[in-house]
């Protein structure tokens, strides 16, 4: 995914000369693409992501495409009131990039890790929030904010989870999409690293479940999630954020306002980390391994059904 | 667009400032008249709108980023024909445009304001793009001495030098007060000048009210050969014109009633005449 992004990123610089890609001194090797064939289009705005934002402000003002990449916990957590105030309240077309959102950064801790990223930014207005799962959802969501006539953020989480598409994905903002059949009364929907889980636990347990992913968190296409409520007899959402106004809040406020069903949120609970270790010792911690999920999916199918 | 004879008298200027303020029984006189000069020799001397337009893409920039100070451009653009009569007379009223603090969907305001240390930065950005494009816009921005708390304006001080934008200028009203007191009790400053200079810019301090001076000292800058952004360290005295506000701070925050209204036009009204 990270390789896929180093790629699509020069692509689109190569294509458009008014791409600029600005970096809070983040990004070592990622980039070595990049400015190799753009070296003009780049910029180390250094470690000061504040001022990072006001320029790509600034730039966008003057009609520049300005990508800021940064680590999740710092862009866009660090610098939320300068997306608010520079770039949304005026609908520039800024694209922020979230590296390493969720626990990528298990080892490092609290600091860099980005468990409340969706919540802060999709309150935000004019702001459209991306979340993809794999390569292909990647390539639609940068082909997606090239085209964006507002300000974007887009996270991407643990990289190398493995795909859950085969092929490039033809779909609209907002789309979510189908990334396993079933027929059966429950219905996961995830988001980023967690639909490559979903799929697993599926495949492992819940046969008859159908999975989906949404590479968009916002906007999102409702209608697709209330024709899923409507058929469904329970619903469980996966992903790696914190449960509060997350991913799965978006689908139990469109839920229970169109088609009261059963919903099972399934995310990091009011807590941050508590210990150091690999990242997928810290999904344990947390409930997010497929041990943990997989129970906690199965109690849910009990009582619901 | 409706043109004026851009005139930018300080007093008319103070005066739309007061008639603004007793109409939408607003706050921030001061730190309004303490920029009052700054903006005035912008706009006369220094500022390019080709066709008077606020939006044109070649335009120079003027940036508030003490938008608490946003009266003063309203009145300079109430001078220009981009505000009529009415927005003026009618500030504050539901449903109106101009607000207490810049908003950018105003064309005439390059930033929304009001949380401090944003409107540098962009002003920096817009600096970098016009780097980029050769197109020798001029980027001025105006801060406030107590909105240089902010730890984002050093940051962008850092960029602009870094980056060589000898076309961006801040100018820094110094007028000694910030919200809830002298900068000198909230938060020592000092030397803003030396600031400035350690962090790589070419750097000049003069008399706010002073435009001549002002203007000498803008000029003096744009003409220098160095590389290196520019910085213009204003002295001015906040609530400037208006003698019973100058240096009170409590004019931040006191709303004008029908005698103040009418004693502060008569202080403008006898410096005028």
């Amino acid at each position: 995914m990270r390789s896929t992004f180093s790629k699509e990123i020069t692509r689109i610089a190569q294509a458009n000369d008014s791409v600029v890609l600005l970096t809070g001194d983040h990004g070592y090797a990622l980039f070595d693409e990049f400015r190799k064939h753009c070296p003009n289009q780049y910029i180390n705005a250094g470690i000061a992501e504040q001022n990072m934002i006001g320029v790509a402000a600034g730039l966008a003002k003057a009609g520049f495409r300005p990508f800021v990449y940064g680590l999740s916990a710092f862009v866009p957590i660090r610098v939320l009131e300068q997306i608010k105030i520079d770039l949304a309240h005026d609908s520039l077309p800024v694209v922020l990039i979230g590296d390493g959102a969720g626990l990528v950064y298990s080892h490092l801790g609290t600091s860099h890790q980005a468990i409340e990223d969706i919540a802060a930014t999709r309150a935000l207005a004019n702001l459209q929030v991306y979340s993809p799962a794999d390569r292909y959802e990647l390539t639609h969501c940068l082909d997606l904010s090239i085209k964006s006539q507002t300000t974007v953020y887009l996270r991407f989480g643990k990289a190398d989870r493995g795909d859950v598409h085969d092929r490039p994905i033809d779909a609209h903002l907002g789309d979510l999409l189908k990334v396993r059949e079933g027929a059966g009364p429950l219905v996961i929907l995830a988001t980023g690293s967690m639909t490559r889980t979903a799929i697993d636990i599926a495949d492992q347990e819940f046969s008859d479940a159908e999975v989906w992913s949404a590479p968009c968190i916002k906007p999102i296409n409702e209608l697709t999630i209330i024709a899923i409520a409507r058929r469904a007899s329970c619903i469980v959402c996966l992903e790696e954020h914190s449960i509060h106004a997350g991913f799965g809040s978006v689908v139990a406020e469109l839920v229970a306002q169109h088609a009261p069903t059963r919903v099972l949120r399934i995310g990091i609970e009011d807590r941050f980390s508590e210990t150091c270790g690999s990242y997928e010792y810290l999904l344990q911690e947390h409930g997010l391994d497929t041990f943990s999920i997989r129970k906690r999916i199965a109690d849910f199918v009990q009582v619901s059904l | 667009m409706r043109r004026h004879n851009f005139r930018f008298d300080p007093q008319r200027l103070r005066m739309t400032v007061l008639d603004m303020a007793y109409a939408g029984s607003t706050v921030h006189l001061g730190c309004a008249f303490s920029i009052i000069e700054i903006l005035a020799v912008l706009y006369r001397w220094h500022l390019r709108y080709p066709a008077n337009n606020p939006n044109a893409v070649d335009r120079d920039y003027l940036v508030l980023s003490k938008g608490h100070g946003v009266m003063a451009q309203y009145a300079c653009m109430h001078e220009l024909g981009w505000l009529d009569d009415a927005a003026i007379k009618g500030y504050f009223s539901d449903g109106s445009a101009l607000t207490g603090l810049s908003d950018s969907r105003v064309p005439g305001l390059e930033v929304t304001s009001g949380s401090l240390g944003h409107g540098f930065s962009v002003g920096v950005g817009l600096a970098l793009a016009s780097k980029r494009y050769n197109s020798g816009q001029k980027t001025y921005v105006v801060v406030g001495d107590g909105e240089i708390n902010e730890g984002a304006i050093w940051e962008g001080a850092l960029f602009a030098a870094h980056n060589s934008l000898k076309d961006f200028m801040v100018i820094v009203d110094e007028n000694g007060f910030q919200a809830m007191g002298r900068t000198s009790d909230v938060m020592s400053l000092n030397s803003i000048s030396r600031k400035f200079d350690a962090f790589g810019f070419e750097t000049v301090t003069v008399d706010g009210h002073d435009q001549e001076a002002l203007n000498q000292a803008i000029q003096s800058l744009q003409s220098s050969a160095l590389e290196t952004p520019k910085a213009v360290i204003a002295r001015t005295i906040k609530g400037k014109g208006v003698s019973f506000m100058e240096n009170d701070n409590s004019w931040h925050y006191t709303r004008l009633t029908k005698d103040t209204y009418r004693q502060a036009l008569d202080c403008l009204e006898r410096k005028s005449g």
